[in-house]
């Protein structure tokens, strides 16, 4: 199926073309943008279209032999559920990010849009892969790309943010790549159906050192608790729609790893039976407390927001370790409800800061009077994240309580909900300082210091249409249901995608 | 409160470096594992791939995509330093070294690049390829503008000639990918063109064109990450 590839390759070529029509006509380049996001779009739709009856079974299978060359020999790429969920969210979210910053972004764009069409790429690669070298590849490009991007302002405050991502991420990468080497020079081959048919074969010892190398680098680059120093600085310096793609889309990328890595891969079983999974869930609650407790003392909004993301993946960290059924489903459809939260508060916190001097909560005065319906997106989406009934936050988290219980793990349910009611704490100061009036023809109190948005109507557009999705979702939650939970069933037998590989 | 902090670094340090020693007692001494590609590649890529380099086989044929998304990194990071320091004006030098230095660089840049040619063309003969190959290649650029000075070199390669060159080397890489699908149904796969036995100079397929590919993006990518280094540091004296 050359549909898979050509998911990789348009956002490819597409940054490849970037310079080029840079020369020859500046102006042709926004349409080669808006036209490359869209084909990308249109083939996965295509895609979605050919294989719907698969896909409403939830027994997708597609895979792509590279050079022609058979799977232990060369690389696939290969589409089961999974990695349908998680492509789907990836093309749908970025497409639209990418929209909203064709209105926000005012300078230069040319390497802006290399950088994120670079990033999309490699994004897809890493849902789409089958070979855990090329997994390797692709995550590093993710790292170089979005840690050029966090520097984007080009300030003292972007440039160390940058650089102290760019540490991080390539020593989590580090870990990573000593566990590839590991892998490779025990059970001589990359891909990931044949590690993961012969993973059980390795002494105790060897599995149990691969499998904390790979949790070590997943963690570093997630930014649980041990290792969160970098997310704030880097979430808050990058420009609205990077942090919203960081946050939102980039961390979603390495809970897919996680869940690919250790589900279908590398033997579950063993995670169990050395009690690891306990202090994986210990550690990621831990995370998540300590997320909201920083959020919390935080003063500057887009820090705030950062610190509350360290919050939420580390639940759905937590319960994704569970392993039920039900724990499966759940982290997944926190992973959609995130994904859709946080894209539109940082989405609608990008406009809205237009009309403040600084990102500081106190400098937010009046904005709830410049445009009153993003204020309004910006407190539905706020509204979700504290877990209130008609958004899909309240429903994901309902089952993430529940599967905490289900297994007797209280203390996690507790503190759970516990971070939603912090999460209601920090939001609803900003929201209070937001509705405080302040005089408007006053130089004093109303001073407008950026005024980067060309087309401020396609960015309050796209950031409404997010907001809209998270009660949408909210709305029709259950439809969710029967594909997460294919997913959990694939998940819980790796023997099917093996056979489905090596037998194909 | 900085001696706790070396001393929390050291032990930190001294852990990881326990682990690692662990590691190393992992790795088999002896790599015998029955089902291991290993054995296929060294048995068969010759007639597979018609390269007597079997890494060249395996990074350009075998994992042909691999080589394309670590090109990738190297224009994303080339992307990146761009877009962290370009500035609008450019601070160039018309000075250079002496004479003599000048001279003798201007006989020897056939020769370096000639070299550069033959280590991207040999990719598939002998050690080197597009990546070592492109090195060269982006180091005559550097070379350039210290000896002559970088006015010199922004005249002769200008960002314009680099970009081209390194888009260019970039669209090739993925044009033969996509000619591979038309040509036997699969991305990346080695067309059989202009081929003729192994060990000739115009043999292995598609290998050397993609070794070309990687060489000029590579050159013309390092070229520019020099580049708009200089622009930052580089300071025009007044009188020399």
């Amino acid at each position: 199926m050359e549909l898979l590839l050509l998911l990789i390759i348009i956002p490819l070529l597409t940054a490849f073309l970037i310079p080029l029509i840079d020369i020859i006509n500046k102006k042709a380049r926004r349409v080669l943008v808006l036209a490359a996001s869209l084909a990308e779009f249109f083939t996965f739709l295509f895609l979605v279209i050919n294989n719907w009856d698969d896909i409403a079974d939830g027994t997708i299978f597609i895979i792509y032999k590279m050079g022609g060359w058979f799977p232990p020999l060369g690389i696939v790429l290969s589409m089961d559920m999974l990695s349908f969920y998680f492509s789907l969210l990836i093309t749908i979210s970025v497409m639209f990010l990418i929209l909203y910053s064709i209105g926000y972004i005012g300078h230069h764009e040319g390497k802006y849009y290399v950088l994120i069409f670079l990033m999309w790429a490699a994004m897809q690669g890493i849902v789409l892969t089958g070979d855990i070298f090329n997994f390797y590849v692709f995550v590093e490009l993710l790292l170089i790309t979005s840690a050029a991007l966090i520097g984007f302002r080009r300030n003292k405050k972007g440039t160390i943010a940058s650089i102290k991502y760019m540490f991080y991420g390539v020593i989590g990468g580090l870990f990573i790549f000593i566990g590839i080497i590991l892998l490779y020079s025990n059970l001589g081959t990359l891909n990931y159906a044949e590690i993961s048919a012969n993973f059980t074969t390795l002494s105790f010892n060897t599995q149990g050192i691969i499998s904390i190398l790979f949790l070590m680098g997943l963690f570093i680059k997630l930014g649980i608790f041990p290792f969160h120093f970098w997310v704030a600085r880097a979430q808050s310096t990058a420009p609205s729609p990077i942090s919203a793609l960081l946050s939102g889309v980039v961390e979603k990328i390495y809970i897919y790893a996680f869940l690919r890595l250790f589900w279908m891969v590398f033997n579950f079983n063993y995670l169990q039976t050395t009690g690891l999974d306990k202090a994986i869930i210990f550690i990621a609650i831990t995370s998540s407390i300590i997320g909201h407790i920083l959020a919390l003392q935080e003063s500057d909004l887009k820090r705030m927001l950062a610190y509350s993301t360290i919050g939420h993946l580390g639940i759905i960290v937590a319960v994704l370790t569970v392993n039920t059924k039900l724990a499966i489903i759940a982290g997944l459809l926190h992973v959609l409800s995130h994904l859709l939260m946080k894209i539109s508060l940082f989405t609608t916190t990008g406009y809205l800061l237009q009309f403040a001097p600084s990102h500081q909560i106190k400098d937010s005065r009046g904005v709830a009077q410049q445009n009153m319906f993003v204020f309004a997106g910006f407190i539905i989406a706020a509204a979700g994240m504290m877990g209130l009934p008609p958004m899909l936050g309240f429903f994901s988290k309902l089952y993430i309580v529940k599967s905490f219980l289900e297994k007797s793990y209280y203390l996690s349910a507790l503190l759970t909900i516990v971070g939603s009611i912090t999460a209601l704490i920090y939001y609803a100061r900003y929201i209070i300082y937001g509705f405080k009036k302040i005089n408007l023809n006053s130089p004093q109190e109303f001073r407008l210091i950026l005024s980067v948005l060309y087309r401020e109507r396609l960015v309050t557009d796209i950031a409404l249409m997010f907001v809209g999705a998270v009660i949408i979702t909210g709305l029709i939650y259950k439809t969710f249901f029967g594909p997460l939970e294919s997913v959990a069933n694939l998940l819980h037998n790796p023997s099917i995608y093996i056979d489905f590989i090596l037998g194909g | 409160m900085s001696k706790l902090k070396h001393i929390s670094i050291v032990i930190i340090l001294a852990s990881l470096g326990l682990v690692m020693l662990l590691d190393l007692n992992k790795i088999p001494n002896q790599f015998e594992y029955a089902n291991s590609i290993y054995h296929h590649i060294t048995n068969n890529a010759v007639g597979e791939t018609g390269s007597l380099n079997f890494v060249t086989a395996i990074l350009y044929d075998y994992r042909a995509y691999d080589s394309m998304g670590e090109s990738t990194i190297i224009f994303g990071a080339v992307s990146g330093i761009v877009l962290l320091l370009s500035r609008k004006t450019l601070p160039v030098s018309s000075h250079g070294l002496s004479f003599i230095v000048k001279r003798t660089y201007g006989m020897l840049t056939p020769f370096i690049f000639l070299f550069s040619v033959y280590i991207i063309a040999h990719g598939h003969l002998s050690p080197g390829g597009g990546f070592q190959g492109g090195v060269i290649l982006g180091a005559i650029s550097i070379i350039f503008s210290i000896v002559y000075g970088s006015e010199f070199d922004y005249k002769r390669y200008t960002p314009t000639t680099k970009t081209l060159l390194e888009t260019s080397g970039a669209l090739l890489f993925i044009g033969i990918g996509l000619i591979g699908i038309i040509y036997s149904g699969s991305f990346l796969s080695n067309l059989n063109i202009l081929n003729s036995e192994p060990g000739s100079l115009l043999s292995a397929g598609s290998i050397p064109f993609i070794n070309l590919g990687i060489g000029f993006k590579i050159g013309a990518g390092l070229a520019i990450i020099f580049y708009s280094m200089i622009q930052k540091t580089f300071k025009e004296e007044a009188s020399l």
